[in-house]
């Protein structure tokens, strides 16, 4: 009788219920006419259960560092920085456009905040060159759902949290699937652009900026000890070396990313060297994060706690972007958003127990065996499967629901689970920029004023490349795999 | 319609005030959050001295963050839904679906609230936290804080759904009456979480 759940909740979720009420009343009702009363406190114990844990938490945190960062000034500098590396080609803001997209990816990861952010900001500069608003919006709506495939991610944190998986391995299998999408877009722009005609811009638009005291200092400093970090990291410095060879090679990496810089400098404009150095102190967000997660320093909790701090020297002291009177706004706004999600990762380890409890799991599996015994065409048609859930539910609930059902099926199959996490998140992810429920063509829609079905037909080559890319993800695993196994998260 | 408009008024009332001490108490309560982490970040690697509450510290506030703040998401409309349906109905049937929505998840609630007190009276709740302490006035020394205080938030969070479910219910059947106009509009309703 448990079987049912699933069928049930699918029908509350098809008349409106929200997702929440949906993932108890299902199970719930069951278990009631099943006689299993005991059962449903089960169901109320696991929410709480759920909710109480110390990855969660990386969740809010990384909400509030996004939010600090998108108050004021980091946008423009990322917009500034792409288009002066990128403005100069053929079609050259839409490149702009998706590069912008991936940098933001790296602080954010909300495909609705980049949409909103850069599109408030792009749509309409695209348009005074020439290019059509519903192109624009769609290039907007397409490149932000990069936002949680690079890390870090919310989707992410909330599988590895459901599923048992490592957050810090699918933070890193994300990353090269990210840029694909990314590189795929550009190369998409570049056939549109040479059909359209598509302008390119100029590299620098202002002219004569000046960086601030401090800034400056900070991006003098972190632009050489990234570097040098760098470099000493591929240094042979064998197997246990001493502080001193270490300390003697990092101050040497240190000169020699000095040196590199100074005649670096003398190769570019005065402006450029502006741009660029404005770009480094939002940019030294995501390296914070994956740098510490990478050398084990921080745990990806205590990653996106050191990203808030980070958020708020950056606000405060270097961008002087925010005051305290924004303070409360913006711990309100990342409080309110992860309240939403944590009371649904709750729910979803509920419904997850009556889940395992039913037998939904064997009798899926025997049906999708049914199909095919083969991998290959069962992860082909699991694709078109997602695809279309993405186009009637949000990524983070879609994961949630999903997860649970069908990452222990093809993980039998054998299907690496970070490698399937990967096919999910960014399958559903992608279904954030498709009609008729995605949540990026409405917020696109409101940014550009253009109706949400225009924006959606002038997506639909963008949205072939994404397809494209996930096909590829799929039946590629190293695409995904290599980083998490080159650094040891995944075996 | 008045009979109506008179019993949405206290719980109006209610979860504008009440719910705004909520906000605020979850504003402090990210905030802490993050300086617990980050002492524990701090001492483990600057101090070499492993604290053990900031983990238990930071998921107590968590559970209390959801407790209160998710009360007026709910308000605001900001729970995930697909709402394809209600927007293709027909203005009636789809405050006929509406009002049938709010009382299935009005059904959930109600069979919560009962399981909810359960956990903070029960077996379970008597154990105490491992690492985080109150100052006791009466017996005027340290005492652990008691689980049933963690329990407490999602028992809170539960009653104060229900009762912005309430109102939201109270509010659907003066739409259904074809008295939309008479109501007020709900504070900060454009401001929801999304992905």
């Amino acid at each position: 009788m448990l079987i049912w759940f699933l069928p049930l909740f699918l029908l509350f979720l098809a008349i409106g219920l929200p997702v929440f009420f949906g993932l108890l009343a299902a199970p719930g009702i069951l278990l009631w006419m099943a006689g299993q009363e005991k059962d449903i406190t089960l169901l109320y114990r696991n929410v709480y259960n759920g909710m109480d844990s110390f990855p969660l938490m990386a969740i809010p945190f990384f909400m509030l560092a996004g939010e600090m960062m998108n108050r004021g000034g980091i946008t423009i500098r990322l917009v500034e920085f792409s288009q002066a590396l990128m403005g100069h080609l053929r079609g050259g803001l839409a490149h702009v456009n998706v590069l912008s997209s991936i940098l933001f990816a790296g602080l954010s990861g909300s495909a609705v905040a980049d949409t909103s952010a850069l599109g408030s900001m792009l749509i309409p500069a695209m348009e005074k060159q020439g290019y059509t608003r519903r192109f624009a919006a769609a290039i907007t709506a397409a490149s932000s759902v990069i936002g949680p495939i690079i890390p870090p991610s919310g989707i992410m944190i909330i599988y590895a949290y459901v599923m048992g998986e490592s957050v810090a391995a699918l933070f890193l299998a994300g990353i090269v699937p990210g840029i694909m999408v990314g590189v795929g877009l550009m190369v998409m722009v570049r056939v549109l652009a040479d059909r359209y005609d598509l302008p390119k811009a100029e590299r620098i638009v202002q002219k004569d900026q000046k960086i601030e005291g401090v800034e400056n200092i900070f991006s003098f400093l972190l632009l050489r000890l990234n570097l040098a970090g760098l470099i000493w990291a591929f240094a042979p410095l064998g197997e246990d070396p001493s502080p001193l060879a270490n300390a003697l090679v990092f101050a040497g990496a240190l000169a020699g990313a000095h040196v590199f810089l100074v005649f670096m400098r003398s190769q570019v404009s005065a402006d450029f060297r502006v741009v660029c150095k404005k770009a480094v102190v939002p940019l030294q967000t995501p390296i914070l994060i994956l740098g510490g997660i990478l050398l084990g320093v921080f745990t990806p909790t205590e990653a996106a706690a050191v990203a808030v701090f980070y958020a708020v020297i950056v606000a405060f002291f270097i961008l002087r972007s925010m005051t305290l009177a924004d303070l409360p706004d913006v711990l309100s706004r990342a409080a309110l958003t992860s309240a939403v999600v944590l009371l649904l990762v709750g729910a979803a380890m509920a419904f997850k127990t009556v889940v395992s409890l039913s037998y939904a799991p064997q009798i899926l599996a025997d049906f999708i065996l049914s199909l095919s015994e083969n991998p290959l065409i069962l992860l082909f048609l699991i694709n078109i499967l997602l695809f279309i859930v993405g186009m009637f539910l949000d990524a983070g609930p879609a994961i949630i629901i999903l997860g649970p059902i069908l990452g222990p099926i093809f993980v039998d199959l054998g299907v690496h689970p970070v490698h399937f996490a990967i096919i999910m998140s960014v399958n559903l992810t992608v279904g954030l920029a498709t009609p008729p429920m995605g949540l990026v063509l409405f917020v696109a829609s409101s940014v550009s004023g253009e109706k949400v079905q225009t924006i959606a037909k002038a997506i639909l080559p963008f949205l072939a490349v994404e397809i494209f890319v996930i096909f590829l993800i799929t039946y590629f695993p190293a695409i995904s795999m290599t980083i998490p196994r080159l650094t040891g998260f995944v075996q | 319609m008045a009979l109506l408009q008179g019993l949405l008024w206290p719980f109006q009332v209610w979860n504008d005030h009440v719910l705004r001490v909520g906000r605020w108490i979850s504003i402090v309560a990210i905030a802490l959050m993050v300086v617990a982490i980050l002492i524990q970040v701090f001492f483990r690697y600057a101090l070499n001295n492993a604290l053990p509450w900031p983990d238990e510290a930071a998921r107590f506030l968590m559970l209390w963050l959801t407790g209160l703040m998710a009360p007026t998401a709910y308000r605001r409309g900001g729970f995930v839904a697909i709402d394809m349906l209600l927007e293709a109905l027909p203005a009636r049937a789809g405050a006929v679906l509406s009002l049938i929505l709010l009382l299935i998840a009005g059904a959930v609630l109600a069979v919560a609230i009962p399981i909810g007190w359960g956990e903070v009276t029960g077996f379970m709740s008597r154990a105490s936290t491992s690492t985080l302490y109150y100052w006791d006035f009466f017996a005027g020394e340290w005492e652990k804080i008691p689980r049933r205080w963690m329990f407490l938030s999602l028992f809170v969070g539960v009653i104060l759904l229900a009762i912005v479910n309430v109102e939201l219910i109270l509010r659907s059947l003066i739409t259904l009456l074809g008295h939309r106009d008479a109501l007020r509009p709900i504070p900060g309703a454009d401001v929801v979480g999304a992905e």
